[in-house]
């Protein structure tokens, strides 16, 4: 049990980054695709979050008393993960837009049926 | 002394400060990118004479390295940000009359974001900086290859997106695990610490980042999306995304590989990797009908034959390789705006339709054909020069698995010619002879084409030009230990 409870935030992160690579291989509907590119950005996230984790930590804020710099939580992680979340979230915006400018040509959304462009 | 941070904070300022200057006066936004690569590209030839002497480092935010992030304006760097500013200001000026439909305030926003997340790749010394200005980069090209709306457009912007949203997400766990690894993000203070872990451990990251950047650089199994998105692209931004692109997602590759984890096990692979993505290439552009798409596919086999000069390792072999990605760039370029108003004269991307079209458009098809006899490689064109030194470098590395490489390489550039001089013949020497009035491509369109043949040729005659530059980039990509000290002191 300690092996889970040392790694759990790692398991639930690439568990994340795993269904969403699955459903982006696997699934013909562009829309399920793209919740499948949100679950892997959260994955990433959550594991990067994870790797400047620490149990019991607290806010690295050095100016407040009472805080022993022990538990302090690294903060590098979570500067880089609010960018990665913006990021993120222009990327699936994008590709929703995308989305409904390829359904009014198409009137589908199912990607097996999309294939003018070939090798 | 000029500061590298203008050479992003200028264009990033002004893309986003386009749409204002479209609200008061709309022509403004034609007028605003030439301006700012004009501007980049007098700051990066100051910068050049400067750095070839010692590396510039900034830091920003006024931390020491490697706490804050830096800028690291070195040859390399600022050699490719001369490149970028220089083809994107021609490029620009080319799109002035070529852009005619569409909201224009976006496409030249988007247009200097690509450009702004180009140049940041290539001057960032801290690797998650270069992460996000990648992305700029891919979110840019992105919407920037839907930009006619029409069928093709999206469905290559969606597969683009697609692919290139999971090769992020594989760079940034590569980036994650890293920063657990080593606690820093800063390359050189990584490749300071990398010998300290064991090797298995930074291979996951390794293998995992070079996927993530393989993915930009269209090396073999990763490049699905480039045909499309380069054939259905508006002419501009192929021109832009064959030319600048993927040579920026392949100096990252070069630089991670190079700098970061100094990795000399995983050459032999991706040069194998590069002979493989060429003649997948040049075969597939053989076979096309379509010119976009046979330009397109050129770019994998030119990708590949760069990333196998590249994995030689030797001076002369990264010489080579940044020659090599130099060439490209001009007579890619060139190809892809020649193109443009080909397509646009003849109405059609098939081969047949472009029949006779030489004597409609001479000046056109003549840079065309320019082009085309520099990227296989004749002289006195610029690409003679650059693959012979591939060859020659080849060679000089004496031994068989690489002899026998560049013989397949060469085998490549016999199938490229071929195709190549088949476009030729198809210009000049078919079609029916008709009376129909010369129309050539505008002035506009006409003066970048004159430059690009210009540069083609005087530094095809002179290699001397840029041959000192390309050597001390590629003594700053191979000598890891100098950038390490430049940076750390």
């Amino acid at each position: 049990m300690s092996f889970l409870n040392s790694y759990i935030y790692y398991i639930g992160a690439f568990g994340l980054i795993l269904v969403g690579f699955y459903i982006i291989l696997v699934k013909h509907n562009l829309i399920k695709v793209i919740v499948g590119l949100g679950i892997l950005d959260t994955g990433v996230n959550l594991f990067l979050i994870s790797v400047g984790y620490i149990t019991k930590g607290t806010a690295p804020i050095f100016s407040r008393p009472g805080i022993d710099s022990e538990y302090m939580v690294d903060p590098v992680p979570q500067a880089l993960v609010l960018t990665a979340i913006v990021i993120g979230v222009a990327v699936l915006a994008l590709a929703l837009s995308l989305a409904i400018r390829l359904y009014q040509h198409y009137g589908t959304l199912n990607l097996r049926k999309i294939r003018e462009q070939r090798w | 002394m000029v500061n590298p941070v203008l050479l992003i904070a200028v264009p990033l300022g002004l893309a986003f400060a386009i749409p204002l200057f479209a609200f008061f006066w709309r022509p403004a936004a034609k007028y605003i990118p030439p301006a700012a690569l004009v501007f980049n590209l007098v700051v990066s030839i100051l910068l050049l004479a400067q750095v070839l002497e010692n590396p510039l480092i900034v830091s920003i935010g006024g931390w020491q390295p490697p706490f804050c992030i830096i800028l690291v304006a070195g040859p390399l760097g600022v050699l490719f940000s001369a490149i970028i500013a220089l083809v994107g200001l021609l490029v620009s000026v080319y799109a002035l009359d070529y852009i005619k439909e569409g909201p224009a305030e976006k496409y030249n926003m988007l247009f200097l974001l690509l450009l702004t997340g180009a140049t940041g790749v290539v001057l960032t010394g801290d690797i998650f900086n270069l992460f996000v200005f990648f992305e700029i980069l891919c979110i840019s090209s992105y919407a920037l290859v839907a930009y006619l709306r029409d069928k093709a457009g999206i469905e290559s912007a969606i597969k683009y997106l697609i692919q290139g949203a999971v090769g992020s997400s594989l760079l940034l766990i590569g980036i994650g695990l890293l920063y657990g690894l080593f606690g820093t993000l800063n390359m050189a203070d990584i490749a300071q610490n990398i010998k300290s872990v064991s090797p298995v451990s930074v291979f996951v990251p390794m293998v995992l980042i070079i996927a993530g950047l393989g993915v930009e650089a269209a090396i073999f199994p990763l490049n699905a999306w480039l045909p499309d998105a380069h054939s259905s692209a508006p002419s501009s931004i192929s021109a832009i995304l064959s030319g600048i692109a993927i040579e920026v997602g392949l100096y990252a590759v070069a630089r991670v590989i190079f700098t970061i984890f100094g990795a000399s096990s995983i050459l032999l692979f991706l040069s194998l990797l590069g002979i493989l993505t060429l003649l997948i290439g040049e075969m597939c552009a053989f076979s096309q009908n379509n010119i976009k798409r046979m330009l397109a596919y050129s770019s994998i086999g030119q990708i590949g034959l760069i990333l196998f000069a590249l994995a030689i390792a030797t001076s002369y072999g990264v010489t080579g390789g940044l020659f090599q990605m130099i060439s490209h760039t001009l007579s890619k370029a060139l190809l892809f705006l020649a193109a443009g108003y080909m397509i646009y004269q003849a109405g059609s991307m098939e081969m047949s339709a472009l029949e006779g079209l030489g004597k409609k458009m001479p000046l056109t098809c003549l840079a065309f054909t320019i082009g085309a006899f520099s990227l296989v490689g004749l002289p006195p064109f610029i690409g003679f020069p650059s693959k012979f030194l591939i060859v020659q470098s080849a060679l000089a590395a004496k031994e068989t698995f690489f002899s026998v490489l560049i013989g397949l390489a060469l085998l490549g550039t016999v199938i490229e010619g071929a195709y190549f001089f088949r476009v030729v013949q198809v210009l000049y020497f078919k079609g029916e002879e008709t009376n129909t009035p010369r129309k050539d491509a505008p002035v506009t369109a006409l003066i970048p084409m004159f430059i690009f043949v210009v540069l083609s040729i005087v530094v095809g005659i002179y290699p001397k030009l840029v041959t000192d530059v390309l050597n001390s980039a590629a003594s700053e990509l191979i000598n890891r230990l100098d950038y390490i000290r430049n940076i750390l002191g």
